[in-house]
């Protein structure tokens, strides 16, 4: 193969690329299915409470790969 | 509503806005692209966190997304979901976008696109064609500006007016103080909104159902109207195809203020920081929305669905609130319309006019100011005040655009064969079927008109960079050792590093 793509070189960054695409993935078809019910959690609607799961699951897998990358010393 | 107050709140918002913009100069000579561009790449991490939300919480949040959910329900919250998509966009590319910046000297993206493909023309055509659908949008959130001090006003204030003062407002801060007009306006106008629409919300909801309890509210709307709470919708029309696609176009639609506001953080390091919360800002959408459901029931028969939140506000509630709604809403369209504007000038300025007519770099930086009058009052405030019916399909075209432009930065981040006639023939391929889908044949299958564009777009662009020369060998080193600073791994195998020279020959 003589035209390389960047891709994760460690561990770590293909845990962070696999939790990038989790996070993704759950935001859309067909994920996104399966919370498509008129029902209530606390007092909210299914899709609005997965929606805020996902907001707050990015903020995480932000804040473990702030600790990948500045632990490693790589900018 | 016939009380002076919400007038004189919002027209006070905007003189605070003016003197914070006008004092963000503070002693610096703006003679620069750098300065008045990127404002000298000085933003802190709290600054930037509240220009790049205030930025993408447009007036549709205190406009559109009640409107969504008094029409559709639920299905409001894919912007929510796509935003946050965009931190992890901005987390990744951001700190990378920064070094080129401070690296290359670039200031716009389209700097950054000529670079990497060593093609001014490429880089003006991306300028100008990203340039259409930042007016379109500028434009629309001046109307929407104009609207809120019409309404304000209780019609004193009429559309024209209206979108005078604005204009007027932003050009005067924008000209002398730049970049660092938009940045410290933008952290005051973001956190003006997350106040304003708790405060709007929550006493919405207390008039509503006299309580704070969100759950009398869905309740009622489960056991009336549960169409609302799932997809496709009130509205029938957000099926799972749309809901998906509109987020993966979204998310890859990076657009050139975005790329610019990036660059004015003080490091890499400041732009994850900053990304890594930018989530939750968008909390800032739930009671905005909540509006909205309440309008179900207290306003059944609205004209104008994106409408409900000041309707509500004027039937509903205490003037001082309907002020701060009129400033927050205000605030949003505001600080979304700014960088776009700034945006344009200084793109149109660089990568259009410098290359074309060889001029300095101390001329371009004083035509990138100057560029700020013509735009707004030629192009925006004409456009703004006709109120052209087509003007959304403009912005849906120029967003689509946007989304087309995905080859030039795989070839900037992830694929270093990616050729300047590879990257063209899949911008031009995929801008094509995006125009035809969005104005001849929408959204095919229900399906995004952008992503469609993609579809054909980026097997043109790989098909035919392989088949074009690659670009210069040192140019593409000089990238990708930031885009890839531990190497390169090869599809199929694990820590791998490449040379360099490998990856240019054909």
């Amino acid at each position: 193969m003589r035209h390389p793509f960047v891709l994760p070189t460690s561990r770590a960054g293909w845990g962070l690329l696999i939790a990038f695409v989790v996070c993704v993935l759950a935001g859309i078809w067909p994920v996104i299915g399966l919370f498509n019910r008129a029902a209530l959690l606390f007092g909210l609607p299914l899709l609005i409470v997965w929606s805020y799961v996902i907001i707050f699951a990015c903020v995480g897998v932000m804040l473990v790969g702030n600790r990948i990358v500045e632990g490693d010393g790589h900018e | 509503m016939n009380s002076i107050w919400p007038l004189v709140i919002t027209l006070g918002y905007v003189a605070i806005a003016m003197a914070i913009g006008l004092m963000a100069r503070a002693g610096h000579r703006m003679d620069t692209l750098e300065q008045w561009g990127v404002a000298g790449r000085s933003m802190g991490p709290v600054t930037l966190y509240l220009l790049i939300a205030a930025g993408s919480v447009s007036a549709y949040t205190f406009m559109g997304a009640p409107g969504w959910a008094y029409a559709k329900g639920v299905a409001v919250f894919y912007v929510a979901i796509y935003l946050a998509y965009l931190a992890l966009v901005a987390w990744y590319f951001g700190p990378k976008v920064w070094q080129f910046g401070e690296q290359f000297g670039h200031v716009t993206q389209a700097s950054a696109i000529a670079d990497r493909y060593q093609s001014p023309a490429l880089g003006a055509l991306a300028a100008m064609v990203m340039a259409v659908g930042s007016i379109a949008y500028a434009v629309l959130q001046t109307i929407g500006s104009a609207y809120i001090l019409f309404v304000m006003s209780g019609g004193a204030i009429p559309i024209w007016l209206g979108v005078i003062i604005v204009l007027a407002c932003i050009a005067v801060y924008l000209y002398i103080s730049g970049q660092r007009a938009i940045g410290r306006t933008n952290a005051f106008q973001g956190a003006l909104m997350l106040v304003v629409a708790w405060a709007v919300g929550l006493w919405a909801l207390n008039s509503a159902t006299g309580g704070l309890d969100m759950g009398a509210l869905f309740a009622r709307l489960q056991a009336e109207n549960p169409e609302f709470l799932t997809l496709p919708g009130a509205g029938g029309d957000m099926s799972f195809s749309f809901w998906t696609t509109s987020i993966i176009v979204s998310m890859f639609s990076f657009m050139p203020p975005v790329w610019t506001q990036w660059m004015c953080a003080s490091s890499a390091r400041t732009i994850r920081r900053s990304a890594t919360w930018l989530p939750t800002y968008y909390v800032v959408i739930l009671p905005m929305v909540v509006v909205g459901f309440i309008g179900i029931y207290s306003l059944p028969d609205l004209v104008r669905a994106d409408t409900v939140a000041l309707e509500y506000a004027m039937a509903h509630l205490p003037v001082l609130l309907v002020g701060l709604l009129g400033a927050g809403t205000l605030a949003a369209s505001m600080s979304s319309s700014e960088p776009f504007i700034h945006s344009v000038s200084l793109t149109t300025a660089k990568d259009v006019l410098q290359p074309l007519f060889k001029l300095s770099d101390a001329f371009t930086a004083k035509l990138a100011r100057w560029l700020l009058l013509p735009i707004m009052a030629l192009v925006i405030a004409p456009l703004a005040i006709a109120e052209p019916g087509s003007l959304v399909m403009i912005l849906l075209v120029g967003l689509g655009f946007a989304s087309q432009v995905l080859p030039a930065f795989i070839g900037m981040f992830f694929w270093p064969r990616a050729s300047k006639l590879g990257v063209m023939a899949g911008i031009v391929a995929g801008f094509v079927v995006t125009v035809a889908f969005t104005t001849l044949w929408k959204h095919p299958l229900g399906i995004h008109a952008g992503f469609w564009g993609l579809l054909l777009n980026l097997p043109v662009f790989v098909a035919v960079s392989l088949i074009t020369p690659a670009v210069e060998a040192s140019v593409v080193e000089r990238f990708f050792r930031i885009a890839a600073p531990r190497g390169f791994a090869r599809p199929g195998t694990h820590q791998e590093r490449a040379k360099m020279s490998a990856t240019t020959t054909r």
